[in-house]
């Protein structure tokens, strides 16, 4: 089998699906997991059979990891607190992850280490959100102890939608809202990986910087598109690229990416520096990239997939592009086979798999490769791919969003190349801001000024009529 | 010295056009004021006027109900116009809460 990656990742997602719409006992699942196992040891010079057997067990991988994934540890944090519950709980722990944002509300996630409960103290596990309308001076791997109450939160959507099950999917089961400071008490010392937390701080400061060079729109837009960062993105912009179909480049995804690969890369180049220092360190980079940004499932996807194209390239191997996107959705559903399930990997990766797979063939069957005055070709490829992504996407977006753009192909050709150009001048501001900030200055303008371009085509774009309808 | 390869002299030009543009802009905004409004983004791309927004507008742009939409309408019509967000407050059904995501909705000019 030529890609074999690619079709362990596809019987393992299908085998979540299957444990999540069929009711599957654990230990049923065990023995044939077993009689497989014995059967493929014994079909093991059969190689079709053992194949099928392979795939097979991949399968059964995934239904056992989603069992496994909802049963919660004895000491797990839920298990302490009942759904009416108005005792007062002190946990302590670490913030694990950045705190973050919108309309004045401030949230971030603590990782319980001991609770508190009646004048008892027990060790525990797992993540707490934690809300508050006041502006606490937090950062990651700050040790803590919040007293208040806590909520399990209950859905009364079916089982992948709603807000307790998004929470879910990120193994978060309780909140805690923090009405005065004083709920909040910090320990002395700090826990957690030290290298999140520095690249967590190295992204504050960007933001600080991209803010200080541009007025508050356009620092929003930019730290978006190169930082991830989306809480100053006004709700209007957004909605408008939602209705354009164009929302995407307001995250940081493969794109993003890319261009951190390849201006790395580049540097070193120039540095002249080895081939295999060079791969290395741009590998280096791409991780830390990726802790910086937030680790989201599009910059995951990415990193992996640039990973294997460095690694497939230092190797002098040829890279397989449906083996490196599986296998990236692999390393992700592996630790959490809840995502799949979640609608933003969904649209990450079969935007990415709509266009690996439907571009040659439209690009085929319009015979566009003739095509010999290269503008007209260079159009011809943007409109394909955009039109690839959005056949991709059509349904899960129509199903879930309600709404369905055709204006999204025409947006698409417009805004990307605006986008990746702001992209490369947004990540040529903030390089300058780290060596030279005087410099920056100068660069900051002509991004102002594409930004201001962006925004207006896509107000025109979202007024024409039929641009899009809602269902 | 100028033994680049074809990427860096890529990179060159792209890093000074970058910088000729900046140059010309800062320049040109320099000389004539208006251009400044032209360069940066406005707040009229990112938030909707309060005192100018229309009824269809508000429920388009689905950031409110319609009937609260009627509301805030009825209410500016009645007042003539808003003279500050926080007057938001005044009309039914707006909130504490609801006021936090209104006031980075609306602007007034």
């Amino acid at each position: 089998m030529k890609r074999l990656l690619a079709g362990l990742a596809a019987c393992y997602a299908l085998g979540i699906i299957l444990a999540d719409f069929i009711r599957l006992d654990y230990w049923w699942i065990i023995s044939v997991a077993i009689c497989l196992f014995v059967f493929a040891s014994f079909g093991a010079k059969k190689a079709r059979l053992f194949l099928i057997l392979v795939l097979f067990l991949a399968m059964l991988a995934g239904c056992l990891n989603l069992k496994s994934s909802s049963n919660l540890s004895q000491c797990h944090l839920r298990n302490f607190v009942a759904y009416k519950d108005s005792c007062i709980y002190s946990v302590s722990g670490f913030v694990s992850s950045a705190l973050e944002s919108k309309h004045g509300l401030y949230w971030f996630t603590l990782r319980a280490q001991e609770i508190q409960v009646d004048k008892l103290k027990y060790n525990c596990c797992g993540e707490l959100l934690v809300k508050m309308d006041f502006e606490p001076e937090l950062n990651y791997g700050t040790n803590l102890t919040l007293t208040g109450n806590l909520r399990r939160l209950y859905s009364f959507r079916n089982q992948n939608q709603g807000y307790q099950n998004f929470l879910a999917r990120q193994s978060i089961y309780l909140v805690m809202s923090v009405k005065e400071p004083r709920q909040i008490i910090r320990r002395p010392g700090s826990s957690g990986i030290k290298l999140i937390a520095r690249c967590l701080a190295l992204r504050a400061y960007l933001e600080k910087l991209i803010s200080r060079h541009l007025p508050d729109l356009a620092a929003g837009i930019l730290s978006a598109m190169v930082l991830g960062q989306k809480r100053a993105i006004p709700w209007l912009v957004n909605d408008s690229m939602v209705k354009s179909g164009t929302v995407h480049i307001l995250v940081v995804s493969g794109f993003n990416v890319g261009i951190v690969a390849f201006t790395v890369n580049l540097l070193l180049k120039i540095l002249r520096l080895g081939r295999k220092t060079r791969i290395m360190l741009t590998a280096i980079c791409l991780l830390i990239y990726c802790l910086m940004t937030g680790s989201t499932n599009p910059v995951i996807r990415a990193t992996v997939m640039g990973l294997v194209f460095l690694a497939a390239y230092l190797f002098k191997r040829e890279p397989d592009i449906y083996n490196s996107l599986l296998g990236a959705a692999l390393f992700i559903l592996v630790i959490n086979p809840r995502q799949l399930f979640d609608i933003g990997f969904q649209l990450s990766f079969i935007s990415v798999l709509a266009i690996v797979y439907f571009y040659p063939k439209l690009e085929a069957w319009t015979h566009l490769e003739l095509c010999r005055i290269k503008i007209l070709k260079f159009i011809g490829q943007g409109c394909l791919v955009s039109f690839s992504a959005w056949l991709g996407t059509l349904v899960i977006i129509a199903l879930n969003f309600r709404i369905i753009a055709p204006v999204t192909v025409l947006a698409n050709i417009l805004i990307v190349p605006l986008a990746t150009l702001i992209t490369l001048c947004g990540f040529t501001l903030v390089l300058s801001g780290l060596i030279y900030p005087d410099l920056a200055h100068l660069f900051s303008l002509p991004i102002a000024g594409l930004i201001t371009l962006l925004l207006n085509i896509n107000a025109v774009l979202v007024k024409l009529p039929g641009a899009f309808f809602y269902l | 010295m100028l033994n680049f390869t074809p990427e860096e002299r890529k990179v060159a030009l792209f890093l000074l056009g970058l910088a000729f543009c900046g140059l010309v802009l800062s320049n040109l905004i320099k000389v004539n004021c208006r251009l400044e409004a032209r360069v940066y983004p406005q707040i009229q791309l990112a938030r909707l006027n309060l005192n100018k927004v229309s009824l269809s507008e508000l429920a388009s742009a689905k950031c409110v109900p319609v009937k609260l939409a009627q509301r805030i309408i009825e209410y500016r019509d009645f007042c003539k116009e808003f003279s500050s967000l926080e007057e938001l407050k005044e009309v039914k059904g707006i909130g504490g809460k609801r006021f936090e995501k209104l006031k980075e909705i609306f602007f007034i000019e």
